[in-house]
C-alpha cells in the first residue's frame, strides 16, 4: 500500500468537515452534469472501501468517511433542484453550516416557496392536483392544475407543478 | 486460509462459483449440473439430503421436504406472503418466538436462516469437493428490494454455514458485473430480474470499470412460484369442478400437481401445448380418481398476464426515477429461471423495444458475478467497482403518523445520516427509536426494521440532552445505529430491542451445532472437467 497515498487519505479524512460537495469532488461550481458523473467516477477510483479490503479497520474506516461524504456529494450534486439550493446555501453568510446537505431544510424551502392560491377555486383546485400526485394519478393532476392555472394565471407554483405533471405524462408515453 | 467464492442463494435453485483461470466458473455438484434445488429433504432416519436430489423426492417426502425459504427468510410470521405460503407449500409453517417463522420438518422446527444455511453448506460442500480445497469465504446475493431484516437473515445463514461473509450483494448487480466485466464498456444498462420468489429491476451505468446502479425497483411478491400458483390453483379448480374434492387440502396431490405445474410450466418454454396427467391423484370412495388437463402457451399467457404486467410497472418505476426513457438503455440483461420463458422474452422486448442480449445464462449469470466480486475483495485489486444503492427509503417514527425520512432510496451506499435526539422529561433516562424502511408517508405502513433505546442517559431537564444518533447502511445494504452525546463526544448506549432476527448467541449456537457435521473425508476430487 503506497504510503503517500494513505497520507492523502487519512489528510483527505481530517479535513472532510471544512469542504463543500464541489471541492470534494475537485469539481467547479460551475461544472456540467458530465463533468460531475465523471468525478463521482474518477474518486470512487480511489476511494472506493474495497479496494482496502485487506488493510487494517482503521484504515478502511477512514477510507470510508471520505467516500460516504463522496457519495453525498454526488446524490445532492447530480440533482438540479438541491444543486441549485445547495450551492446558493454554501456561497450565503453560513457557509459552515449547510456543508452537508439536510433533507428537512429541503423541504422548508419548498413549504415557504409554495403558493397554494389564494382564490378559493384555485386553492381547491390545487389541493386536487396534489391528492392526485400522491395517488399518482397525473392525468387527473394535470386537469386539476390546468383549472388552477386559469383561477390564478400569475401564480408560479401552480405553472411550475403543472409543467412537472406534463413532463411526467410525456415520459410516459414515451415508454 | 481457504477459497473465497461466489453463490446465488435462489428461492428455488443456487449456484455456487469461482474464479478458474481468470473467469468465473459455475461449479458442478455431483450430478454434474451447477444449478441445484434450493430443496431440503429431511428422512426418516434423520439425515438429510439438499439439492436436486432432495427435489427428485418431493412427493413421496412431501411433508418433510422444504423448499422456497426465501420466500419466507427475514419475515415476520403475520405478513400476508407467509398466509400465502401456508396456503401452497406442502410443509408446516408455524409461528415462532417474536413473530417469527418457523418450519416444521420430522416434529422438529427450523427457522428460515437455519434453512439457508443448509443449501449454503452444500454449495460450499460442492465447491469443496471440486476444488479439493477449504473454502470459507463467500459473496452471498440477495434480490435488490431485500430490507435490512432479509439481508441480515442471509448474513446470518452464512455464518450458521460457517462462512465468513465478505458481502451481500444485489443480484441484478451481479449480473451486471458478469456481464461486463473486462469488456471496458460504457453503457446504460437494464437488468430484468425474475427470480422464483422476486421481480428487480436495476438500471446501471457502466464507465468501463465503475458498474454505477442508478436506479433499483422491485416485487418482493412477485416470483416464477406465483407462475405455478396460479396453474394449481386452475388445475385445483377444474378438478373440483367435475369431482367436488379440493386437491389443495392433501399434502402428497398438493406436491404432485405442484411438481406438475413447474413441468408444464417449464414445458411450454420448450413446447406450444402440454398436457397434465396424474392417475390415482386422488382416492374416493373405494375408487381413484385423476387429473388430466391439457392446455397451450396462450392460454398459460393469458393466466398469468397480470403478473408479467405488474413488472412493468415497475420497470417504469425504475426508470423515472433515473429520469430515463426506454431509448437510453443500450443493453438488456434477462436474469432468472423464468425469464427463458418465450412469453416473458416476447413481452420484455415488446417493452425495451430490443432484444436481450444473448450468450448469457439466466441462471448461471448472478452467480458469476458474486464470484467476481469475491475474488475482488480478497485480492484487494478490483478489476471493478461497484457503486450500489439502498432500494428503500430509512426512516423514523414520528409522533404525528408520518414517517421522518433519513435516508431516501437510490442513495448510494455506504452513507449515513444524522439526527440529534433529545428527552422531553425531566431526568429522562431513555429515548425511544423506531425505525422504518418503506416508501409510504406514514410509518406503519411501512416494514418495522427495530426498535432502538437510547440508555443511560444522565439526569438532565427536558431538551437539554443532545444526542447525536447516526444511521449508517454499510455497502451490504444493512443499517447500523450509534449515538453519542454531542457535547461530550462519549459513546451513548444503543439497545436493540425489537428486531425479529435470530440473536448473536443462537447464531453461534446454530453454527456450532451443523459444524459437528461435517464429514471428514470431504476434500476429495470428485469431478475432471475440461
Amino acid at each position: 500500500m503506497d504510503e503517500n497515498f494513505k497520507r492523502q487519505v487519512l489528510s483527505m479524512a481530517k479535513v472532510i468537515d471544512e469542504l463543500d460537495y464541489y471541492q470534494i469532488l475537485k469539481l467547479d461550481q460551475m461544472a456540467f452534469d458530465d463533468d460531475i458523473k465523471r468525478a463521482y467516477f474518477g474518486e470512487s477510483r480511489l476511494y472506493h472501501p474495497d479496494k482496502y479490503f485487506n488493510e487494517p479497520p482503521q484504515f478502511q474506516a477512514q477510507v470510508t468517511r471520505v467516500f460516504k461524504r463522496v457519495c453525498e456529494a454526488y446524490k445532492v450534486l447530480s440533482d438540479k433542484e438541491r444543486r441549485s439550493l445547495y450551492t446558493k446555501q454554501i456561497n450565503g453568510a453560513d457557509r459552515q453550516k449547510f456543508l452537508r446537505f439536510d433533507l428537512k431544510v429541503l423541504e422548508q424551502e419548498k413549504a415557504k416557496k409554495e403558493d397554494e392560491g389564494h382564490t378559493p377555486m384555485g386553492k381547491k383546485y390545487y389541493q386536487l392536483a396534489k391528492a392526485a400526485i400522491q395517488n399518482k394519478d397525473f392525468k387527473g393532476a394535470k386537469i386539476n392544475l390546468q383549472l388552477a392555472v386559469k383561477m390564478e394565471p400569475q401564480n408560479q407554483t401552480f405553472q411550475e407543478r403543472l409543467k412537472e405533471v406534463e413532463d411526467i405524462l410525456a415520459m410516459r408515453r414515451k415508454l | 486460509m481457504g477459497r473465497a467464492v461466489g453463490i446465488d442463494l435462489g428461492t428455488s435453485t443456487s449456484c455456487v462459483s469461482i474464479i478458474k483461470d481468470g473467469k468465473p466458473f459455475a461449479i458442478p455438484a455431483g450430478d454434474g449440473n451447477p444449478i441445484q434445488a434450493s430443496v431440503i429433504a429431511f428422512l426418516e432416519d434423520g439425515s438429510r439430503i439438499v439439492g436436486n436430489a432432495a427435489k427428485a423426492m418431493m412427493v413421496e417426502n412431501a411433508e418433510h421436504t422444504i423448499y422456497s425459504a426465501k420466500r419466507l427468510i427475514g419475515r415476520k410470521f403475520f405478513q400476508s406472503e407467509v398466509k400465502k405460503a401456508q396456503a401452497v407449500c406442502s410443509y408446516e409453517i408455524v409461528e415462532g418466538p417474536n413473530q417469527s417463522v418457523r418450519m416444521k420438518a420430522r416434529g422438529r422446527e427450523y427457522s428460515c436462516p437455519e434453512i439457508s444455511a443448509m443449501v449454503l453448506m452444500e454449495m460450499k460442500r460442492i465447491a469443496e469437493n471440486y476444488l479439493g480445497e477449504e473454502v470459507d469465504k463467500a459473496v452471498i446475493t440477495v434480490p435488490a428490494n431485500f430490507n435490512d431484516g432479509q439481508r441480515q437473515a442471509t448474513k446470518d445463514a452464512g455464518t450458521i454455514a460457517g462462512l465468513n461473509v465478505l458481502r451481500i450483494i444485489n443480484e441484478p448487480t451481479a449480473a451486471a458485473l458478469a456481464y461486463g466485466f473486462g469488456k471496458g464498456l460504457k453503457q446504460k444498462i437494464a437488468v430484468y430480474d425474475f427470480g422464483g420468489g422476486t421481480f428487480d429491476i436495476s438500471i446501471l451505468e457502466i464507465g468501463e470499470d465503475v458498474y454505477e446502479v442508478i436506479s433499483t425497483a422491485g416485487d418482493m411478491y412477485l416470483g416464477g412460484d406465483d407462475f405455478d400458483d396460479r396453474l394449481i390453483d386452475y388445475m385445483a379448480e377444474q378438478f373440483m369442478r367435475k369431482h367436488n374434492v379440493d386437491l389443495r387440502q392433501d399434502r402428497k396431490a398438493l406436491q404432485r400437481l405442484k411438481n406438475a405445474a413447474e413441468k408444464a410450466k417449464i414445458d411450454l418454454t420448450e413446447k406450444l401445448e402440454t398436457r397434465v396427467y396424474l392417475p390415482g391423484i386422488m382416492e374416493e370412495m373405494g375408487g381413484k380418481l385423476d387429473l388430466d388437463i391439457s392446455f397451450n402457451r396462450n392460454y398459460f399467457g393469458q393466466m398469468i398476464m397480470d403478473l408479467i404486467q405488474k413488472t412493468f410497472k415497475v420497470c417504469d418505476e425504475a426508470l423515472q426515477n433515473a429520469h430515463l426513457t426506454v431509448e437510453n438503455i443500450d443493453a438488456l440483461i434477462l436474469v432468472g429461471g423464468p425469464s427463458k420463458m418465450p412469453i416473458i422474452r416476447e413481452a420484455v422486448k415488446s417493452y425495451f423495444f430490443k432484444d436481450p442480449h444473448a450468450g448469457i445464462d439466466p441462471e448461471q449469470v448472478v452467480a458469476l458475478g458474486a464470484s467476481i466480486q469475491a475474488s475482488s475483495l480478497v485480492e484487494a485489486r478490483p478489476g471493478a467497482l461497484l457503486l450500489d444503492v439502498t432500494p428503500l427509503s430509512l426512516g423514523i417514527a414520528t409522533a404525528g403518523g408520518l414517517m421522518d425520512v433519513l435516508i431516501e432510496r437510490n442513495t448510494p451506499i455506504p452513507t449515513e445520516s444524522a439526527r440529534i435526539f433529545t428527552t422531553t422529561r425531566e431526568q429522562q433516562a431513555a429515548v425511544k427509536i423506531r425505525i422504518f424502511q418503506g416508501e409510504d408517508r406514514k410509518y406503519e405502513n411501512n416494514e418495522l426494521l427495530g426498535e432502538f433505546r437510547l440508555t443511560e442517559i444522565p439526569p438532565a431537564p427536558a431538551g437539554m440532552p443532545k444526542i447525536e444518533v447516526t444511521f449508517e447502511i454499510d455497502a451490504n445494504g444493512i443499517v447500523h445505529v450509534t449515538a453519542r452525546d454531542r457535547d461530550t463526544g462519549q459513546a451513548q448506549s444503543v439497545q436493540l430491542n425489537v428486531s425479529g432476527g435470530l440473536s448473536q448467541e443462537e447464531i453461534q449456537r446454530l453454527k456450532s451445532e451443523h459444524r459437528g457435521e461435517e464429514e471428514v473425508s470431504k476434500y476429495k476430487p470428485e469431478l475432471e472437467l475440461p
